[in-house]
């Protein structure tokens, strides 16, 4: 009998031990994903009705605040004097539904038993014309400080009031949610880094880069003049946009966005130096971002797929076929040849502070009468992408596409050089009624780059699909750039 | 009355037993302290006397002990306090009102073990009790199905109402029950093991002998499917599976067995809808979070949210998981103590487990071993069952946590049991000759009042 005791006994100790690794599983390896689900969130009732510190934006206007209520349930009600302006920014704050974005990631310092403050990197004066700027169609517009990495707007439509989320009427709060839920276009997520999209031209910045460092492509290169190519494994010729004729040097079939000297480019690179061009981007990699559920860039195939599909590869050296880019991401891009090369790690928190009640926001700026900094987000490079040379090279080509290229018609300040690139992703195949994304990539001064601005127009509506990105994103792109460089002076 | 200056083994075991049981007390208040100095707990002075009953109640046990049974195991009794300081703490933590009943219930519970150390002075004299007990623990299975006294709660019917006492009576049954299968198996395993005939390939004992266990456990598994309390029927198969299996040292029964527990958990899934519902449940949770996905998942974050270290005693939201002062106490610890909290708790089981096996395995008669192996099993399975339906390892049945959950009828049995056990081990240190046999209280109140009526006369 007693062996038969052992073993149980050992059976039980092995039954623990399972126990023991699905505790350690739960708490310690998969923790991370745990702790950041927007569902892990419910508070006691105590804890969410205290007042909550404020977040604040870089020129000092309040975003999020609490303020005390006479009636109700509840003393202190959130609320967002800008409506709808940030909700992808500050998410909202909520008893039954959770919270999300700052009020979620800060809520340890916003809810401490001294409330801390958070400002933000994003300037309320450049998200107004963003907005603005975007008059309602469905798209995003991102304006990024080439230095720092700092994001200075960062506004997506279709958007959505936070106020009505937070209400305490739980009820009223359920059935706005409710409509928010059934949208197919998906207000509570920020098109600006929660979605990605298929990039059009814009990735011709990408194409080029990779042409250029692994010598598939010079500064000296031309393309002939033609109107369609077939590319190798396939009987499908490719066309340049609406059918062209299109040809020339590399600044010029940039500056005019030929997609057949791409589509050749690409194939000359080949499958596996094309995807660790890629790579060196960041695509198919997590776009380290300080807010919730950034979406991740893909190339849409590995080398390997690539192999035997060498037309699939030309197509997508013109951003079409299955490459989709977040707009965020194109920013950061698109900022990395403005930065010579050096791609940094986007951010929203500038500053966080351990005592709300010392924070004094106002006057284009925020301060605080005694040190109170808990932390500066510091400047992080995430990647390089090319070499300096490489990108001044870029610059010049995409300087041509404002002076006398596919942005010339719309991206024009007097007495400012801007670097651009547009982009118009066909969605449908050629034949059926055409929809398409409108992009638009930018930085200024071309010369000493201090922004970098990326407007996509979402293809919804009949407007965007009949236009091209330089005419439709590009006054969006005009508008932030005037503000941000006026802003700056 | 007996000498209290106790000598050698007996002396060390229970000064060793003195010094543990300490400690348990500092733990326990000084978790309690922690809990009660956190800004988010409203616990308040007043209550602070529960507490200290609670501690007061484990010297006393230690006391009678050292009364009545100083041979037993060193760390029974001291492994019990802290996990029953443990769910304590963490119960008046989370609401006051149940704090105050858990109180009564210690007592009641601490109360029933002392009544089983006194009155059980030989556990072979349960034996006797065999059929009696059988009887019972089926009546008592049988009870939460009478119309006007048993109810429903939480799905399952399982509870009894009596007056103003509500209780579980399956908690008791299977206690009356592991004493009728170790008491029958005792009496007949070579019966059962010679009378084996080749059927099918299979050496299958003759049913005349198995019947009455067959029986019995077919019927408390039927009544407990009936009452939806499929984690008291794993603990019952089990029990049984296990006792068998022990008893014959036959692997067969082993095999056999599982191999029933499979089918019958396969027809369970197909037949009931409140099965196949907790197994999607557990397969699948994040997807059913508004819904039966709830309270597994909230348990979960809030697990994570405590890490590897915990938010601290007092400083997380275990109220925001349902039932955390009950079936899923485990989660509020993890959320609380931490990843190291929660191992701590597990290995205070595992030596709980271990210290129960010992007895069985020191144990010098079939009877005892068997009893103390069907009763660790039961504390092991039920922990498991509870403990494991909780992180995800199987399906959640709703069983409370032995000494750790709110609740009476879980104490106080699972006290029972840790009394039966602390019995036994006394019992095997005086068959060793570890310690001086001295009659047992009763015998000592039949002698003392012999002896007066001698002088009388």
């Amino acid at each position: 009998m007693n062996q038969r005791i052992r073993h149980l006994t050992v059976a039980f100790v092995v039954l623990f031990g399972i126990l023991f690794m699905q505790l350690s599983n739960w708490q310690v390896v998969r923790r991370d994903a745990l702790v950041r689900d927007s569902r892990n969130n419910t508070l006691d009732r105590e804890r969410f009705d205290s007042p909550r510190g404020r977040i604040v934006t870089a020129d000092g206007v309040v975003i999020a605040e609490s303020v005390e209520k006479d009636t109700g349930e509840f003393r202190w009600q959130r609320r967002y004097p800008a409506g709808d302006l940030y909700p992808h920014i500050t998410g909202h704050y909520t008893l039954s539904f959770g919270s999300t974005q700052l009020e979620h990631l800060e809520r340890r310092l916003l809810s401490a038993s001294t409330p801390g403050a958070v400002e933000v990197t994003v300037r309320d004066d450049l998200q107004r014309v963003a907005q603005a700027a975007l008059a309602g169609r469905d798209g995003s517009a991102v304006v990024v400080e080439v230095a720092t990495g700092a994001v200075l707007a960062m506004y997506s439509n279709p958007t959505y009031d936070p106020n009505q989320v937070a209400q305490h009427s739980g009820a009223a709060a359920e059935a706005y949610l409710e409509v928010l839920n059934a949208d197919p276009e998906k207000p509570l997520l920020a098109n600006a880094f929660q979605e990605r999209y298929m990039p059009g031209s814009t990735f011709k910045i990408l194409t080029t880069t990779i042409g250029l460092e692994t010598g598939a492509l010079t500064t000296a290169s031309t393309f002939p003049n033609e109107r369609r190519w077939v590319p190798p494994n396939t009987d499908n010729p490719i066309q340049n946009y609406a059918g062209k004729t299109c040809g020339g040097d590399l600044a010029e079939v940039f500056r005019r966005s030929c997609n057949i000297p791409f589509a050749r480019t690409a194939v000359a690179i080949g499958p596996s130096e094309f995807v660790a061009g890629v790579n060196r981007f960041g695509l198919d990699q997590t776009l380290p971002f300080d807010l919730q559920g950034a979406a991740t860039s893909t190339f849409g195939g590995t080398a390997g797929d690539f192999d035997n599909s060498l037309a699939l590869l030309a197509i997508h050296g013109f951003g079409q076929g299955s490459v989709q880019v977040v707009p965020l991401h194109m920013a950061m891009i698109t900022a990395s040849v403005a930065n010579g090369g050096v791609m940094l790690e986007p951010r929203v928190v500038k500053r966080t502070f351990a005592d709300d009640a010392l924070v004094i926001p106002g006057n284009g700026t925020v301060s605080s009468p005694i040190d109170n900094i808990v932390r500066t987000t510091p400047v992080r490079q995430w990647r390089r992408t090319m070499a300096a040379t490489t990108a001044a090279t870029l610059t010049t080509s995409m300087e041509g596409v404002t002076q006398s290229g596919t942005a010339a018609c719309c991206l024009q300040i007097p007495g400012v050089r801007i670097a651009a690139k547009t982009g118009t992703a066909q969605l449908n195949p050629e034949g059926e009624k055409q929809r398409s994304h409108a992009w638009i990539t930018a930085f200024a001064p071309a010369e000493a780059p201090k922004y970098a601005v990326t407007v996509m127009l979402k293809g919804t509506s009949e407007e965007i699909s009949a236009g091209t990105g330089g005419r439709l994103a590009g006054p969006v792109a005009r508008q932030l750039l005037v503000a941000a460089l006026n802003g700056a002076q | 009355m007996a000498d209290l200056t106790l000598t050698g083994a007996a002396r060390a075991r229970r000064r060793t037993e003195a010094g543990l049981v300490a400690m348990a007390c500092v733990f326990a208040a000084g978790a309690y302290a922690l809990a009660y100095d956190s800004p988010r707990t409203d616990m308040s002075l007043a209550r602070l006397p529960l507490m200290l009953t609670v501690l007061a109640l484990w010297g006393l046990a230690h006391l009678v002990v050292r009364r009545v049974a100083n041979g037993a195991d060193a760390l029974l009794l001291p492994v019990v306090a802290v996990l029953h300081g443990t769910g304590f703490v963490m119960i008046a933590r989370l609401a006051n009102k149940w704090a105050d009943l858990q109180t009564v219930w210690s007592v009641v519970g601490v109360g029933a073990f002392l009544a089983v150390l006194v009155l059980v002075d030989r556990p072979l004299d349960l034996r006797r009790w065999q059929w009696t007990c059988l009887g019972a623990g089926l009546v008592l299975l049988v009870l939460p199905m009478v119309p006007g006294l048993g109810f429903t709660s939480g799905g399952a019917r399982i509870w009894v109402s009596i007056g103003p006492i509500n209780f579980q009576p399956g908690e008791f049954a299977k206690i009356l029950l592991a004493v009728f299968f170790a008491a029958y198996l005792d009496e007949r395993r070579t019966l059962i093991v010679q009378s084996e005939h080749r059927l099918w390939g299979l050496n299958l004992p003759e049913m005349r002998h198995l019947a009455p266990i067959a029986v019995a456990w077919g019927l408390s598994v039927l009544v407990m499917v009936g009452q939806r309390d499929l984690g008291s029927s794993l603990m019952f198969f089990s029990l049984f599976v296990v006792m068998l299996w022990v008893a014959t040292e036959k692997t067969g029964y082993l095999v056999v067995g599982s191999a029933l527990f499979l089918a019958g958990a396969t027809a369970a899934y197909f037949l009931f809808d409140h099965v196949r519902s907790r197994v999607e449940v557990w397969l699948d949770p994040w997807s059913r979070f508004t819904d039966r996905g709830y309270q597994p998942v909230k348990a979960l974050f809030g697990m994570a949210n405590g890490g590897l270290w915990g938010e601290g005693l007092g400083n997380g939201q275990p109220s925001a998981i349902p039932a955390a002062h009950n079936d899923f106490i485990f989660a509020a610890i993890g959320e609380e103590l931490g990843m190291m909290g929660a191992a701590a708790v597990l290995a205070a089981y595992v030596l709980l487990v271990g210290a129960g096996m010992r007895v069985a395995l020191r144990a010098q008669r079939d009877f005892e071993k068997l009893l103390a192996v069907g009763l660790t099993t039961i504390l092991a399975v039920q922990t498991f069952v509870i403990i494991g339906g909780v992180l995800r390892v199987v399906p959640l049945t709703g069983v409370t946590l032995p000494f750790m959950s709110y609740g009476g009828s879980s104490l106080v049995s699972n006290y029972v049991v840790l009394a039966l056990l602390v019995r036994m081990s006394d019992a095997t240190a005086r068959e060793l000759r570890e310690v001086p046999s001295i009659p047992g209280v009763r015998e000592r109140v039949a002698m003392r009042l012999a002896q007066r009526r001698e002088t009388r006369r």
